[in-house]
């Protein structure tokens, strides 16, 4: 019983911060082979309120549209906005993005389509790009094992699937340590972002003491007064307990508006104003590399957090071969064509 | 030089000799007919081919077009081989990454929610674009009741760990708990 209330008020927890009326939007980019995109955005709302400025991307007039109302699993209605368009090339997918007034517009983001020509095959690259966000962040990586980044970069719901059924005591577990981890990772970078940004502000009139290389030194040291104060961490911070603890007495009085304007271009970047959303693929051809995940149907998906691009550039990449035929057809000739030259060559000299 | 011009003197000395020792034919014109006939019989398709193929394959009495021709196949097959066993690998790579069945993706991410409100204490903040606003007094109700609730979970999470009975009764529940639906 005491299982299940648990249960509930997480979920109602998670139901809270995840549904802020934006609608669940999946864009799937259709690459052709000349490196055109048809780009499909279906959005799901259990409003019929799509405003350009909750969308999470590009979408004008110039788009053909279909509205719906269907019924989704749960037996509730939701509206749907179906959305198409031909973009001649990435070139025009990066205009549209540059101009974009949605949810995500202060998010620098970019497509990238590589043709390259080897002969017996044509190889295809496609990326989608979204530029960090922290100037001094360090990545994920560090922080976590092949395992856990795995478990990262998976949707939400597909963990917390994991989460609930068989063997859902080993996952919580994982989980959490997971979560665990990522809380230093978020710290570091905080502080790491604070210690940048702190004396990019207060240059070269600060003593030796105060340069960016002398702070990095004590960055476990300032995240362990952090960890250690995070309780009261607001209250500290405000009545500049902690920055005397970080910098002495004397300094954190002389550069208090330093020290704050870093912090809140820290807590800018950290909290990201970015509204999630997955991203599709549909490559030409047969599909040899990605870093995406695979659905049931075949199809490349990425889940686009603001996590993934906090520290690091997020690329979303897919890569396919679709073979020259007229290419395999030449070399079979030449081939046939030495190789009898070279039978003939032979035939006299057995003789 | 010398010796093609010599080559010359005796044809045509020789060519002089068979004119003026002409012999006594019967039926000229039968001759003349099957001069004519052997003309035409060396015009025939047959041998323009071959007189095609053999100036087509003249390479192979030349080394270095020889051996040129014999590298640049080689160099073609290796590429072949080469690019196929990569593709080869490429999709097998592929193939054997996980496929996510029967569950539709729903972006958003709650897995970091706890780390993030933690992380909230840093700023007055909750949303930068300044959508959402809760007093701080709030914001301090949702976490201490969030604080509460994850170390009842944790709690309730070791007591399960510890008695393998009740760990075994709480899967067999969550098992049957997954099998049937209610209608809701």
């Amino acid at each position: 019983m005491e299982h299940r209330k648990t249960k509930l008020i997480i979920s109602v927890i998670l139901i809270m911060t995840a549904s802020c009326n934006e609608p669940e939007t999946v864009v799937t980019n259709i690459v052709h082979a000349d490196g055109s995109v048809t780009r499909r955005i279906e959005m799901r709302s259990t409003e019929n309120k799509f405003d350009i400025s909750s969308l999470q991307v590009p979408l004008d007039s110039t788009w053909i549209i279909k509205d719906s109302l269907e019924i989704n699993a749960s037996d509730d209605t939701v509206w749907v906005k179906r959305a198409e368009k031909m973009f001649a090339g990435v070139g025009e997918i990066n205009m549209a993005y540059r101009s974009d007034s949605g949810a995500n517009k202060d998010i620098s983001r970019h497509a990238e389509f590589r043709k390259k020509f080897k002969w017996f095959n044509n190889e295809y690259t496609f990326s989608e790009i979204i530029d960090k966000k922290m100037k001094y962040g360090y990545p994920v990586r560090e922080y976590l094992n092949a395992e856990e980044l795995k478990w990262f970069y998976s949707p939400s719901n597909v963990n917390e699937e994991k989460k609930n059924g068989p063997d859902s005591l080993e996952f919580r577990s994982f989980s959490d340590t997971v979560e665990k981890k990522l809380e230093k990772w978020y710290i570091k970078n905080i502080v790491s972002e604070w210690i940048g940004e702190f004396a990019s502000l207060t240059g070269e009139k600060v003593n030796n003491e105060m340069t960016q290389k002398s702070l990095k030194l004590r960055e476990n040291e300032f995240v362990n007064i952090v960890e250690k104060n995070l309780e009261h961490f607001d209250t500290l911070w405000q009545n500049g307990t902690l920055l005397r603890e970080f910098i002495g007495e004397a300094n954190a009085v002389k550069y208090k508006n330093e020290a704050d304007s870093a912090a809140n271009m820290a807590t800018d970047r950290f909290w990201v104003s970015f509204k999630p959303y997955t991203v599709r693929a549909i490559m030409p051809g047969k599909l040899t590399g990605t870093n995406g995940l695979i659905d049931s149907a075949g199809l490349l998906l990425w889940p686009v957090n603001s996590d993934f691009f906090l520290t690091e550039q997020y690329k979303m990449q897919a890569e396919s071969k679709i073979p020259n035929i007229w290419a395999w057809i030449v070399s079979g000739l030449f081939l046939v064509f030495v190789s009898t030259g070279i039978l003939k060559k032979m035939r006299p000299s057995q003789k | 030089m010398m010796k093609t011009t010599e080559e010359s003197d005796r044809y045509k000395k020789i060519l002089e000799l068979m004119r003026s020792s002409r012999p006594d034919l019967a039926r000229p014109e039968e001759i003349v007919n099957e001069v004519i006939k052997r003309i035409q019989h060396g015009n025939r398709p047959t041998d323009r081919i071959s007189d095609f193929i053999g100036s087509l394959f003249g390479w192979i009495y030349i080394g270095w077009v020889r051996n040129s021709l014999v590298a640049a196949a080689a160099v073609m097959v290796s590429l072949f081989i080469y690019q196929q066993a990569l593709i080869l690998k490429q999709v097998n790579n592929i193939s054997r990454q996980q496929v996510m069945t029967g569950i539709e993706p729903i972006p958003g991410s709650m897995t970091g929610f706890d780390n993030k409100l933690t992380i909230y204490k840093f700023s007055n903040k909750l949303s930068p674009s300044g959508d959402i606003k809760i007093s701080e007094k709030q914001l301090e109700m949702i976490l201490e009741s969030y604080d509460n609730l994850r170390s009842k979970y944790k709690n309730l999470i070791r007591i399960i760990e510890e008695d393998p009975e009740l760990k075994r009764y709480i899967e067999g529940k969550l098992d049957a708990n997954k099998k049937y639906k209610p209608d809701i």
